[in-house]
């Protein structure tokens, strides 16, 4: 710090003698400037005379005699002119001539002029620069240093992993640049290798990264005793409108890693792809003590400001410089995934996926609740199934699943909604239940119950049931989630229309496949059949 | 050893300091040559513009000699030939001080340091 501080005032001192300097050689182009216009003055008065001078044959004068005394005379020849062109060279011209000259001359001296004006504003605009710099780096102004440390291999990584390729072996793009200097041949085989070698640090680099990501999350237990605060609050308010929604949503966007199945990368697609987001979205916004990152920002509560602050207070503070310029350092830290999923009446459901995992952890851990594990057992979501599951309208005898989960259950009354094939009296029937269930369900609000209250998302960023084997149960997903997979074996079960909707689902699934690999072109098939 | 050190270090400066007055001298000597140089092409420029009804006088000491215009004419563009000789003349001077003052500056600096080592060792000893 003493060096740094060392070099500042050293780079101070610089920029001060840079500033004099400047100034120096302004002033310097200012009395250059008077004395051309003087000269330029003269030239101006001599002009006059000229003019004036071969009107009269003979002037009558007071002749200088030495620098004293006068004798008056005659001034003749006015025609005359005795000129100095320079270097004791005279001439004898008319006066027509001699003002020629002169008007020469006043070129020349204009010139001059422009040439000096220029280089004073030149220097005059360099002289605020140094002004400027001075001020920076003397820290009287305004002015904040932002650095950034880029030292975390993580980021690096990830987004260097981002840019693997999707087989394994391909060429990474990262190569290109070798593709300069070597052969092509010998570019891929390297390629290959480093491919695959990097393709296996990376898996352990997430390894690594998903443990790190745990202790961050351990590290922000009381941040998020706030937020269960901020939850509790919310579900005692019976208003299904206004609570909030928590809600696990995987994103498999722009992940386009995958060496090994799906299962393994399940829990790594998320947990990167989430830091990756998380990265991106504080790369965006500004490290100030007063701003909100934009997952937080709509949050009707103080407690995530009171997060935000705190969490930016101390990177503030840890980082708050003992230089001559305040500097912040900013670092990107890892954020939870901040969802906001629009339901239907003016909810919007924030998503932390990180609480999410934390309270599972942390129920997992106490396991007990004043509500029954199975309960929140079933209202735990990992998987869309999960969803399919949760959003069962009646519990009566047997869970009736809904047909569809987009629709908000407020606007169960509502004919757009329903496009099942149910019945009317299917529909009355629960709506009913519907209403009683989400009353029920409202007055048995818990408190570490974060998840659903409401069965009423209308947008979710879920994967659609399409895609069936990314959620299927033989998902084998790594920690922070180690409770999907018992919570999966018990959901079967409870959900037989769904299961069999799924069944359904699967075997055309499993049709296109199968018919897949016996397409064939019509060209070949036409070939084919003339063999 | 340091007091011997200190002594070529002296004379070494001595000679540099030598060098630099050399060059700064011929400096100001290039700059004079610059200014007749710009001083007669004006003069030739003038001369071109006049036509023979004037007449040319040039001043030696207090005496204005009248001279011919086309001998003026010529008289001035020796004097600039003249004055571009000298000035190329002098910048080649330049070059050749400026690398001796050069070398001199680095000789001073390995001085410097050796004087250095000695007067640590010396305060080492002591």
């Amino acid at each position: 710090m003493a060096e740094k501080g060392q070099v500042d005032i050293e780079h101070l001192g610089g920029v001060i003698r840079l500033r004099e300097e400047h100034e120096k050689v302004v002033k310097d182009c200012e009395s250059r400037i008077q004395h051309w216009k003087k000269v330029s003055g003269d030239y101006e008065a001599l002009n006059d005379r000229l003019k004036t001078l071969p009107d009269q044959l003979s002037y009558d004068i007071m002749v200088p005699f030495g620098p004293l005394a006068f004798m008056p005379g005659k001034l003749v020849h006015t025609n005359e002119v005795t000129v100095l062109l320079g270097d004791n060279w005279f001439t004898k011209c008319s006066a027509k001539q001699a003002q020629k000259i002169v008007d020469h001359r006043m070129k020349y001296v204009k010139n001059e002029l422009d040439g000096l004006s220029k280089t004073i504003k030149n220097f005059e605009a360099r002289v605020g620069f140094a002004k400027n710099l001075e001020t920076i780096s003397a820290s009287k102004g305004d002015y904040v240093d932002i650095r950034e440390e880029v030292g975390n291999n993580d980021s690096v990584v990830t987004k260097g992993k981002q840019r693997m390729a999707h087989k394994p072996n391909s060429k990474p793009k990262q190569d290109v640049f070798f593709d300069f200097k070597e052969e092509d041949e010998e570019n891929e085989e390297e390629s290959r290798d480093s491919g695959s070698r990097k393709c296996i640090m990376t898996e352990e680099e997430l390894w690594a990264r998903l443990d790190e990501l745990e202790k961050l999350e351990e590290l922000q237990d009381e941040q998020d005793k706030y937020v269960k605060i901020l939850f509790c609050f919310c579900m005692r308010i019976n208003n299904p409108a206004l609570s909030l929604f928590f809600f696990k949503v995987r994103c498999f966007g722009f992940f386009p890693f995958r060496l090994s199945d799906n299962g393994d990368m399940n829990g790594e697609d998320t947990s990167s792809s989430s830091s990756e987001e998380e990265k991106d979205a504080d790369a965006a916004t500004p490290v100030n003590g007063l701003s909100l990152k934009p997952g937080w920002s709509a949050l009707p509560s103080s407690t995530a400001p009171l997060r935000q602050d705190r969490k930016e207070e101390e990177d503030f503070e840890e980082e708050e410089e003992a230089n001559c310029l305040p500097t912040i350092y900013f670092s990107h830290t890892v954020e939870p995934k901040k969802v906001r999923i629009n339901t239907g009446k003016n909810t919007t459901l924030k998503f932390s996926e990180r609480k999410e995992q934390k309270e599972h952890s942390k129920r997992k851990k106490k396991n007990g609740h004043s509500n029954g594990h199975a309960h929140h057992e079933l209202h735990k979501i990992t998987t869309p199934a999960d969803l399919y599951r949760l959003f069962v309208d009646v519990k009566n005898g047997e869970p009736i699943p809904r047909k569809s989960i987009l629709k908000s259950r407020s606007r169960e009354n509502s004919v757009c909604s329903d496009t099942s094939e149910s019945s009317a009296a299917d529909f009355e029937e629960r709506r009913i239940m519907g209403r009683s269930f989400s009353h029920d369900e409202a007055t048995h609000s818990d408190t570490s119950d974060g998840i659903t209250e409401e069965d009423s998302p209308t947008a979710v960023l879920l994967q659609p049931p399409s895609r069936f084997e990314a959620f299927s149960g033989t998902v084998i997903e790594k920690d922070p989630m180690p409770s999907a997979v018992p919570h999966l074996t018990i959901s079967p079960p409870a959900l037989p229309t769904i299961l069999e909707k799924k069944q359904e689902e699967v075997a055309p699934d499993v049709a296109p496949p199968q018919q897949a690999p016996k397409r064939v072109s019509k060209f070949k098939a036409a070939r084919l059949q003339q063999k | 050893m340091a007091e011997a050190i200190q002594k070529k270090l002296k004379v070494e400066v001595e000679k540099y300091a030598q060098m630099q007055k050399e060059v700064s001298k011929s400096m100001s000597a290039r700059q004079k040559l610059e200014t007749q140089l710009t001083e007669n092409n004006i003069v030739k420029e003038e001369l071109d513009l006049l036509d023979c009804s004037n007449t040319v006088y040039k001043l030696i000491g207090p005496v204005l000699v009248k001279q011919d215009l086309d001998e003026a004419k010529a008289t001035v563009a020796k004097r600039l030939e003249y004055i571009n000789g000298e000035i190329q003349r002098y910048e080649t001077l330049l070059k050749d001080m400026e690398k001796k003052s050069e070398q001199h500056r680095e000789v001073l600096s390995s001085l410097q340091q050796e004087f250095q080592k000695a007067q640590g060792l010396a305060v080492g000893k002591v």
